[in-house]
């Protein structure tokens, strides 16, 4: 009986916060995503360009297989914020992989119609890793800023919040190191780009098992 | 169903205008519906249910928390089971550690146990006999009587050639003074 007081002494003092809440709502939230990741991409892409300059292509205005790795990275970023605002709002919409799909597509054709012939793994010996680990590198801030942002929602499940976050900030990251990367590849880009995009996810779900319980 | 779902999502709006009368009646229904839910869940997760007013408030407090993560313009109820159930599974993974710590028994504490004295039957008798001799001449036959050599009432009351109502009045008087004495000499 005593318990049953309490919870109404603590329905008393919730009531009495009435209309004291984020009046901004989903709405309002959906609008701070889409900002903090505009202004992360700002940040990477400035940090990519004073840590590792302008790549060849874009100096040379060769543009081609720079669009195709921009746009491609691009996309997965919009299917990344639409899941993000999903894991964050309890019963917004289904977590579907569709949402990645274009993207997919689009990294897909340009390595199966690539007839330049460029290696799997890069220019040279380093390509990989060095550009795995400048995706992560890029990957951070936005990471950093997504997580604080998702905490402003409810998500319900958390590691899986935060590797949507991952999978965004890694796509963001990846879209800004593409200003730098000298490697065109078709096969390149289809293969390691996304990878190092899903081990900035994992950092995201492992990193969200905590930052995003509530 | 629909009916719950259009009252307590206009009970929701009316909580963002600052309506606290409509959102403390959307409380109270919604902590009804969630104490027999939760009851029944943690009956079946095999988790103890006098933890249920705690989970119940848990909820209330966590949707309390996230009420502006939902959007007025979809349905209520989903949300709601949502925001429950990360909530349940949040206090049921909780319970069930403390439940682990509990039981379990180290090395340390099983040595202690085999290791312990045991208790000395005439040591507890000689204990007894102690705590009888505080007691007045009445109420020490009547205890001896009935609590040790376990007499009945009848039989105690024909003994000491008294009635069976002032039988039971001295024995339960004497088994408040021992237990006021217990209490007085176990206290730290």
């Amino acid at each position: 009986m005593v318990s049953t007081l309490n919870t109404n002494d603590l329905i008393g003092s919730l009531a009495r916060q009435a209309g004291s809440g984020r009046v901004a709502g989903p709405r309002g939230f959906n609008t701070v995503l889409i900002v903090a990741a505009l202004c992360s991409f700002t940040i990477s892409v400035a940090l990519v360009l004073a840590v590792f300059g302008v790549g060849p292509d874009f100096a040379a205005g060769h543009h081609a297989p720079l669009i195709y790795k921009i746009v491609s990275m691009l996309m997965l970023s919009a299917g990344g914020l639409l899941l993000a605002s999903r894991a964050a709002l309890p019963g917004s919409g289904r977590l579907t992989l569709m949402a990645l799909l274009p993207a997919a597509v689009l990294l897909a054709f340009r390595a199966a119609t690539d007839q330049s012939g460029l290696s799997v793994l890069g220019a040279e010996t380093i390509s990989v890793p060095g550009c795995i680990l400048a995706i992560l590198i890029a990957s951070v801030v936005p990471l950093t800023i997504l997580i604080g942002v998702l905490r402003l929602g409810a998500s319900t499940r958390p590691a899986l919040a935060g590797a949507i976050a991952g999978m965004l900030a890694g796509a963001l990251g990846a879209a800004a190191y593409s200003l730098a990367c000298k490697n065109d590849g078709g096969m390149f880009v289809a293969i390691w780009y996304p990878l190092a995009v899903l081990l900035v996810a994992a950092l995201g779900a492992v990193i969200a098992r905590r930052a995003l319980a509530w | 169903m629909t009916v719950r779902e259009d009252h307590w999502a206009a009970a929701m709006r009316a909580e963002r205008r600052g309506d606290a009368a409509a959102y403390e009646v959307l409380l109270r229904e919604i902590a009804v519906m969630l104490r027999r839910l939760i009851r029944s869940r943690l009956a079946r997760a095999g988790l103890g249910v006098e933890e249920t007013e705690d989970v119940v408030q848990e909820i209330l407090i966590g949707l309390h928390g996230k009420r502006h993560t939902w959007d007025a313009a979809r349905p209520f109820m989903p949300w709601l089971f949502t925001i429950t159930r990360y909530k349940f599974i949040d206090a049921s993974r909780r319970l069930s550690r403390e439940a682990k710590r509990r039981v379990n028994l180290t090395m340390e504490e099983m040595t202690e146990i085999f290791e312990a004295p045991i208790e000395d039957p005439d040591r507890t008798l000689s204990d007894i006999d102690r705590y009888l001799a505080d007691l007045p001449q009445g109420q020490r036959q009547v205890v001896r009587a009935l609590g040790v050599d376990g007499a009945t009432v009848r039989a105690t009351a024909e003994q000491l050639q008294t009635s069976e109502g002032s039988v039971r009045v001295s024995y339960h008087r004497a088994l408040r003074r021992l237990m006021a004495k217990s209490q007085r000499e176990n206290a730290p």
